[in-house]
């Protein structure tokens, strides 16, 4: 068993894996494993993906043209690797996925503090 | 998408998860496991993946198609089985779906012939009403001149004329028309011309238009007839043209047509009712506008002319409605029928399917662990009822094509439009979408039960699981099967009982051993009553003395075959009545023996006889209903009776005699009073004798022969026609009921097949599912009789439920059938109770063998296995 498993995590929301593929390609091209891997570090290890879940996703996302892949060569070890990178309307499609995100983040909290206050 | 591409990855994938967990310290094969198991099943997201592409969708269908068609293969037995049920079930759905197409649905052979209408006097006086009267030329002249609503309205006589030019004499049906009809219909002739209206005038030109059967039947299509003269019933007629092939109106037998040309005097008649009446509505006026309308008119005729016109109103109907009219309830409910008997083909294969699938358990557990979805495995269900329901539609198409030749050999008379009864591209169609839908639910009955029974194949051994809800499934099934018999069953019975009851309505006469047959006298050879009465007598006296014959007789109309007069009489000391307030008798003429020939009682007095002649008193014989309503409390013989009103023109006539009821213009009306003037004395109702009635002491078909010589010997050109024993007349009268019971008793018979099918295969899937059980109660020291009643009421309690459910939804449905129905109420409790029983016993024989089976289990056997 893995340490993770202590730990309380939280599945992602419906639709937003797309939204964080596309965030975390815009550091840069990335394969697979790597975007897996980012999301769970940065989300501070409470996101934790299905990795199962992830290929379809590319899979669509590139279907969708917003990103594009290339087999290249691993950056450290001997095997290539198919590199994803966000194509000009992957990264339109971020900004409109992150600004319905916003807004529907902000809906959210408003109603939560209510509550709160109420 | 290369699926190597995506393997790549996954496996690229895979290392650097591995290298990730080694840096952690894990030997390289736990590395390799966990990122293994942080991946999870490969070949599900490589199904994922697949799935995203769009011709995926069309590959995996095909896919699944062809391991349907590989599956049934294997199980050819069973495929075969279920194709034929599913193509019974949809073969009489697509024919009964043909029948209403023709009949119901597709417009009459008319231009625009949703404008064209029917009209109908509505008589409401009290002893008579009837909403299809005739209309008297004087009212049809009224509603053709007055009305603002008809772009033209035409009256239609029935014709019929004996053609007597080339080879044997031959009676030809056809009908004397306004010059307008054809235009209101909307049809030419393929040669030469139409009658104009000078044409049908007052004195109508003796000019014919024929029909295309008997132009090519007895002219040998030869174009050349046209402005020639031809014979008909000894005069002469000009042939003006011929009328397109399948051009039949008023009536489906109708090849002649002449001008109507009433005259003055008959236009100016509101008294006498003959004809028939069809109209054009003006565009954009609806039925309802020209029925008050033309109601308005028949109110104010009510006002001008009281006597002949009290109580005559106006109703219309589509002329669609006038020839389809009354099918239409009867093959609506055929359709139902057959709806139902499909959805029992529906949960009978679905309830097959659903065994195959239980034993197919592990495979589709291995096909889940394999990555399958549960959509997918749903698609495969539903891929192999599409292949059976393919074969099932074309075997039913197939079914259906045969069906059609057999119902027109069947129902020519019955089924209207029958000839238009086709597999068109629109029935094909409707037959590959019952197929389509039959298959698709069949395929998805089996996936209902999957969710929990999948996952627990695996785990189990796969004896002692029967799939619990595997078991409901079926239970639930053979339920529906049950339930839907019931209605099928009880429809069924319903129409049989109405049609015994039918078959045992006292028509007043005894048909059996009668031959009839008529023969009509030409007028112009036959001008007066003399001439007539010779005939009459000559013919009787030579038919009585034919080897094998006992009586002959001759009347007006024949009853039970829907013809017949009607007239208002007054009796001695009535005082004028007010209008609308005239008594009303059904007349016929006879010659004497009528009575003796056809075992119609005489209750008083005596029959009509040949010395009752124009110098004698004129007679009649009455019926008893008429004896009784009239005179009440004395005897009706000696009474004096005359038509129309008490100071009428017409002639006294005395009452001679006194006869038992009869039956006249159909089976179902209740007799009224009757009355029966003697052919030899002319009474001024222009009747003469036409329907011959002879009583054989054998079989009526035998003297054909000689009665027809006998006929010739007298006159050589006069046709023998209709020639039917009484008892088919009696048969013909019933016919449309008994084409409806065998056509829904045919569905009956395969509802309660299909009941016992379902009953039969849970009892036996059952037993078999409990081998282990019924083992250990016999090791147990269980009493076989036990074991046996226990397996019987299990059949008997599904059968119980169905039974309940169907009674209801019967009670609910068969209200609709209530119009088709003699005697007994839709809800009537004989039939419920028979059905019940009969489906009881059904279910008791269809468990029988595999309860049987039970009581043998050997315990050894059952408990080692």
């Amino acid at each position: 068993m893995s340490t993770e498993d202590a730990r309380e995590r939280t599945e992602l929301l419906q639709g937003t894996l797309d939204m964080l593929i596309l965030r975390t390609l815009v550091l840069g091209p990335a394969h697979g494993h790597e975007i897996a891997k980012h999301i769970q570090r940065t989300s501070d290890e409470v996101l934790r993906l299905e990795h199962g879940s992830l290929y379809p996703a590319l899979h669509r996302l590139e279907r969708r043209g917003w990103l594009a892949s290339k087999w290249d060569a691993h950056r450290e070890h001997k095997r290539e690797c198919k590199y994803y990178r966000l194509t000009a309307a992957g990264r339109k499609q971020l900004v409109a996925a992150e600004s319905k995100w916003n807004r529907l983040q902000r809906a959210i909290a408003r109603i939560m503090t209510a509550a709160a206050r109420a | 998408m290369k699926p190597d591409d995506l393997d790549r990855e996954l496996q690229a994938h895979l290392a650097c998860e591995a290298d990730e967990h080694r840096e952690r310290g894990l030997t390289a094969e736990d590395a390799q496991l966990a990122a293994r198991r942080a991946l999870g099943r490969e070949t599900a997201i490589k199904e994922q993946v697949r799935a995203l592409s769009p011709l995926a969708a069309i590959d995996d269908c095909a896919q699944d198609l062809r391991y349907g068609v590989r599956i049934l293969r294997r199980h050819s037995g069973f495929a075969i089985v279920a194709a034929l049920t599913l193509a019974l079930g949809v073969g009489a759905t697509t024919l009964v779906f043909s029948v209403v197409d023709a009949v119901l649905l597709r417009p009459l052979p008319y231009a625009d012939a949703d404008r064209l209408v029917m009209v109908w006097e509505d008589v409401k006086i009290p002893g008579y009403t009837n909403p299809r009267n005739t209309p008297a030329p004087g009212n049809f002249r009224d509603w053709r001149d007055q009305n603002s609503t008809f772009i033209d309205i035409a009256a239609i006589r029935d014709g019929v004329w004996n053609l007597t030019d080339a080879g044997e004499p031959i009676r030809t049906e056809g009908a004397m028309v306004s010059a307008s009809l054809f235009r209101l219909l909307q049809v030419r002739p393929i040669l030469g011309r139409l009658f104009t209206p000078e044409e049908d005038g007052a004195a109508p030109s003796r000019v014919v238009v024929l029909g295309y059967g008997l132009w090519t039947d007895r002219f040998g299509a030869d174009p050349s007839i046209v402005g020639r003269t031809i014979r008909l019933s000894d005069e002469p007629y000009t042939v003006l043209g011929i009328m397109p092939r399948g051009f039949q109106f008023p009536d489906a037998e109708d090849q002649i047509w002449a001008p109507l040309g009433l005259t003055p005097q008959q236009l100016a008649n509101h008294d006498g009712h003959f004809l028939r009446v069809l109209g054009r509505l003006k565009p954009h006026v609806t039925l309802a506008q020209a029925q008050a309308d033309v109601e308005t008119i028949a109110a104010r005729l009510t006002e001008q002319y009281p006597n002949s016109n009290t109580g005559v109103g106006v109703s219309m109907l589509l002329l669609t409605e006038q020839v389809v009219g009354d099918v239409r309830r009867p093959l609506l409910i055929v359709l139902g029928v057959v709806g139902f008997l499909l959805l029992m083909v529906c949960t009978n294969i679905g309830a097959l399917l659903l065994a195959r699938a239980s034993s197919r358990g592990r495979e589709f557990a291995v096909r889940t662990a394999l990555g399958a979805s549960r959509i997918r495995l749903l698609r495969q269900l539903l891929a192999e009822g599409v292949v059976l329901a393919a074969m099932g539609g074309a075997l039913g198409l197939a079914l259906a094509l045969i069906g059609i030749s057999v119902l027109r050999w069947l129902a020519p008379a019955v089924v209207p439009r029958i000839n238009d009864i086709e597999i068109n591209r629109s029935i094909a169609l409707f037959n590959g979408s019952v197929a389509l839908l039959a298959g698709a639910i069949c395929g998805v009955i089996p996936a209902l039960r999957s969710k929990r029974d999948l996952s627990d194949t695996l785990r189990d051994d796969s004896r002692a699981t029967a799939g619990r809800t595997s078991l409901r499934t079926r239970n639930g099934l053979v339920v529906v099967q049950v339930a839907l018999g019931v209605v099928v069953l009880v429809g069924a019975g319903l129409l049989l009982r109405s049609f015994v009851g039918l078959l045992h309505v006292p028509v007043g006469f005894r048909s059996d051993g009668i031959l009839t047959f008529r023969v009509a006298l030409p007028a112009v050879r036959y001008r007066t009553e003399q001439q007539r009465s010779g005939f009459y007598q000559q013919l009787a006296d030579r038919l009585k003395a034919l080897p094998g014959v006992s009586s002959a007789a001759a009347i007006s109309f024949l009853p039970l075959t829907m013809s017949g007069r009607i007239t208002g009489v007054s009796i001695d000391g009535d005082a004028a009545r007010a209008p609308g307030q005239v008594r009303m008798v059904d007349f016929r003429s006879v010659s004497p023996g009528y009575f003796a020939a056809m075992s119609i009682a005489m209750r008083a007095g005596r029959d009509v006889a040949w010395s009752d002649t124009p110098a004698t008193q004129p007679v009649i014989v009455v019926s008893e209903t008429m004896a009784r309503k009239f005179w009440p409390d004395q005897s009706a013989v000696g009474q004096r009776v005359k038509r129309g009103r008490p100071d009428s023109d017409e002639p006294w006539v005395t009452v001679v005699g006194v006869v038992s009821d009869v039956r006249q213009f159909d089976l179902v009306s209740v007799p009224r009073p009757a009355m029966y003037f003697p052919a030899s004395q002319d009474h001024g109702t222009g009747d003469t004798l036409r329907d011959w009635v002879v009583r054989t002491s054998s079989d009526p078909k035998a003297v054909l022969p000689s009665v027809r010589s006998a006929v010739w010997s007298i006159d050589a050109t006069l046709p023998v026609t209709r020639v039917e024993t009484m008892t088919e007349v009696r048969g013909a009268a019933t016919a449309s009921q008994r084409f409806t019971l065998l056509v829904v008793g045919v569905f009956a018979v395969l509802a309660l097949i299909l009941a016992a099918i379902g009953l039969y295969g849970v009892t036996a899937y059952n037993v078999s599912q409990r081998t282990r059980e019924l083992g250990i109660r016999v090791a147990l020291g269980a009493r076989r009789g036990s074991l046996l009643r226990g397996v019987l009421a299990q059949g008997a309690r599904l059968t119980i439920v169905g039974l309940l459910i169907g009674t209801v939804a019967a009670l609910a449905l068969t209200e609709l059938m209530s119009t088709l129905l003699f005697e007994i109420g839709p809800r009537d409790p004989v039939t419920f109770a028979g059905v019940t029983m009969l489906l009881l016993l059904v279910a008791v024989a269809a468990s029988w063998g595999p309860a049987h089976r039970a009581t043998r289990v050997n315990p050894v056997v059952a408990l080692k296995t």
